[in-house]
């Protein structure tokens, strides 16, 4: 499991990273930290905590408290480094100097955010990394007691205001994402996880049994940024989101209410659905009779999920680990995007075993433990949050109605055909830029460069006079897929070279890439280009589009191992293929 | 504890933390002599003697100790406290 506990010590940790072993082709992450405490043991933390998720850390540590000389100066070893992400991370204690130095307290919050915003935007100026900005950790000591934060210029009403004023401003920072520091401590506690020696020794900023857990909360967030995160959560039923078992104690005999381990089972189900509102998918797999494992859905008054909550409903008496694989199929997502929530150690076993990226994590006898036990293990981190996470379930569902449609033709033309697809070119616009950057960190499998373009950098590519970014929506009798495919055009001399290619596995097989190969093709026509290229670069999980040009008809130009493998094909020499669908618009 | 326990069981952290499973620590012993003690190896050193005995040094602990022998008395000192 990725995310045991006991794993988080601090000398096993060290121990563990002494005998990293990474594939050669393990995917490569370039990250600076940039603090003003101690980095030293975080950066070898890191390092292995992101070697566990098949990740090599290649880390700059900029000069200790050093993080504004590094940024200002566009000639610093920072950008030199060409990272593509930069922790931030900001310690109370330098905060409070500066506090008890200031001449005027009543500007400080301000002055300070000020700073911030300007390391901030310098930064997005000069580089299309990702900014992970740290919170400060709350002082303990309160000249005030209980009435700090009654008084507006007391210490720790200032380091409180000052949090709240990044969250604000990092909701309009599109290059900056928080690492809730603050948080964590808390959750630790904040004097146990201080140690003032370290601080006085060695500028270490908190305990150092707790900067392992530091590091991981800190590579939670990078991982999630670059497309490592939870997509869908798998549910059992009995006992787990209701008590007792449906089949034997029937409607009236689940335990689910306003009191004991009733309402701690309530209490589950709105966490569910909270992720489920955030664009977490959620699926049930219980081993029922789907009649029996539907009803409360349907007429429990206490049920906080209902039916169309749930993307993929499966009930059955099939092993749960085939039925995870049935769910995975029809979703097209990673098996490590997957979380099973099961109340059963031997399902959860069987799972472990068969399934070993699912992560399972153990649950407590006690139903009101649950959140607590999924809380501690921080499985729903994400990098971004726009409309589409509000519909995805939705989306999903339809999915799993045109599975079923799709029984019933013969062909798939026919099929294509009677989908009534509609697809929209558009190219890219402020309006669309969340959602953009969210399908470029989310995407993995179709996926042929992989680049991981931030908000900013999109922005960036809408304004650069030789690129062409553009998107593709695709809508059918059956709903609206959305925003489903992102397509960046680079004219580059005689040729129009394919600089991104992304797309979301729900509609493969639909001929939406002939479609698009269509109009990139149609494209480079009409600019007079002689060649379209295009480049692969293949990555643990990108192998289904490792031949994606070659059914083109595009031939190999060069292989040049990490960098991938060049592809071009005349444009004369192209031939449109069939794309079964609408175009209501096309903007190249 | 007796001072032989003491040196026993650091010699466990000693060989942990400086990764060198046939190190043998003495008296006189200081982080010259020691591949790989520096200031980041010194603090994981620190907090291995605190894990393994139980015990916590003030600022002035640490920075007194010049030697592995001076370690041991400190070791010593806080666990009769």
């Amino acid at each position: 499991m990725r995310y045991e506990a006991a794993t988080l010590d601090y000398f096993a940790l060290l121990k563990e990273g002494k005998t990293i072993a990474l594939p050669e082709s393990a995917r490569t992450i370039r990250l600076a930290i940039l603090a003003d405490c101690a980095t030293q043991q975080l950066g070898t933390f890191l390092k292995t905590l992101a070697a566990r998720n098949g990740v090599r850390l290649e880390i700059y540590e900029g000069g200790y408290d050093a993080i504004d000389l590094d940024i200002l100066n566009p000639a610093s070893d920072l950008y030199a480094f060409d990272p593509a992400y930069v922790i931030v991370l900001m310690t109370e204690e330098k905060l409070k100097s500066r506090l008890y130095e200031a001449a005027d307290r009543s500007a400080f919050a301000g002055d300070t955010i000020a700073r911030i915003r300007g390391l901030w935007q310098a930064f997005a100026e000069r580089s299309g990394a990702t900014l992970i900005q740290s919170t400060f950790v709350l002082p303990t000591e309160r000249a005030f007691g209980n009435y700090e934060l009654k008084a507006a210029d007391s210490v720790g009403a200032i380091v409180a205001e000052i949090n709240h004023q990044l969250a604000v401003q990092s909701r309009e920072a599109k290059n900056v994402l928080l690492a809730d520091v603050d948080f964590l401590a808390a959750g630790i506690g904040r004097l146990q996880w201080r140690d003032p020696r370290m601080w006085n020794m060695a500028k270490i900023p908190c305990r150092l049994d707790h900067l392992p857990a530091l590091a991981q909360s800190l590579l939670d967030v990078l991982l999630a940024a670059s497309g490592l995160f939870t997509k869908c959560v798998v549910l059992d039923l009995d006992n787990t989101l209701w008590g007792g078992v449906i089949g034997d104690d029937g409607l009236d005999g689940i335990q689910l209410g306003e009191f004991d381990e009733g309402e701690a089972f309530v209490g589950l189900q709105k966490f569910a659905k909270e992720l489920k509102r955030r664009g977490v998918i959620l699926a049930v797999v219980s081993k029922n009779d789907h009649a029996n494992a539907i009803l409360p859905f349907a007429e429990h008054p206490y049920m906080v999920l209902r039916e169309d909550d749930i993307s993929v409903f499966v009930a059955n008496w099939e092993n749960k680990a085939d039925n995870i694989r049935l769910i995975q199929k029809t979703l097209n997502i990673g098996f490590d995007s997957f979380v099973f929530l099961d109340d059963n150690p031997f399902e959860r076993n069987i799972v472990r075993t068969y399934l070993p990226d699912v992560i399972v994590p153990e649950l407590p006898e006690d139903p009101s433990l649950y959140i607590d036990a999924i809380a501690r293990l921080n499985l729903f981190e994400t990098a971004s949050y726009s409309k589409a996470d509000l519909s995805r379930a939705d989306q999903y569902r339809e999915e799993a109605q045109r599975e079923l449609t799709k029984a019933r033709y013969g062909s798939i033309t026919d099929y294509l055909a009677s989908l009534d697809m509609e697809i929209r070119l558009e190219r890219f616009s402020s309006f669309n830029l969340p959602r953009i950057a969210q399908l470029i960190q989310r995407s993995n499998q179709f996926n042929l460069m992989t680049r991981r373009y931030g908000e900013a950098a999109c922005e960036a590519l809408m304004h650069a006079p030789d690129a062409v970014p553009f998107t593709l929506k695709l809508g059918d009798k059956f709903g609206d897929y959305g925003l489903i495919s992102v397509i960046v055009l680079k004219h580059d001399g005689d040729d129009l070279a394919i600089d991104e290619y992304l797309m979301s596995c729900r509609v493969l097989q639909r001929g939406v890439e002939n479609f698009a190969m269509n109009a990139i093709f149609s494209y480079a026509a009409r600019i007079g280009a002689k060649r379209v290229t295009g480049r692969y670069i293949p990555t643990a999980k990108n192998a289904m589009v490792k031949n994606f040009f070659g059914t083109f008809g595009f031939e190999i130009e060069a292989d040049e191992g990490t960098a991938g493998v060049r592809w071009a094909l005349d444009v004369d020499r192209y031939e449109p293929r069939e794309a079964i669908m609408t175009v209501a618009v096309n903007e190249i | 504890m007796t001072a032989d326990a003491i040196k026993h069981q650091l010699t466990d952290i000693f060989r942990d933390v400086f990764n060198d499973p046939t190190l043998e620590i003495t008296d006189e012993m200081t982080a010259d002599d020691v591949d790989g003690w520096d200031s980041l190896t010194h603090i994981n050193m620190i907090l291995g003697v605190e894990q393994g005995f139980g015990i916590r040094f003030s600022i002035k602990d640490v920075r007194a100790m010049r030697n592995v022998g001076e370690l041991v008395q400190a070791i010593a000192k806080k666990r009769a406290n």
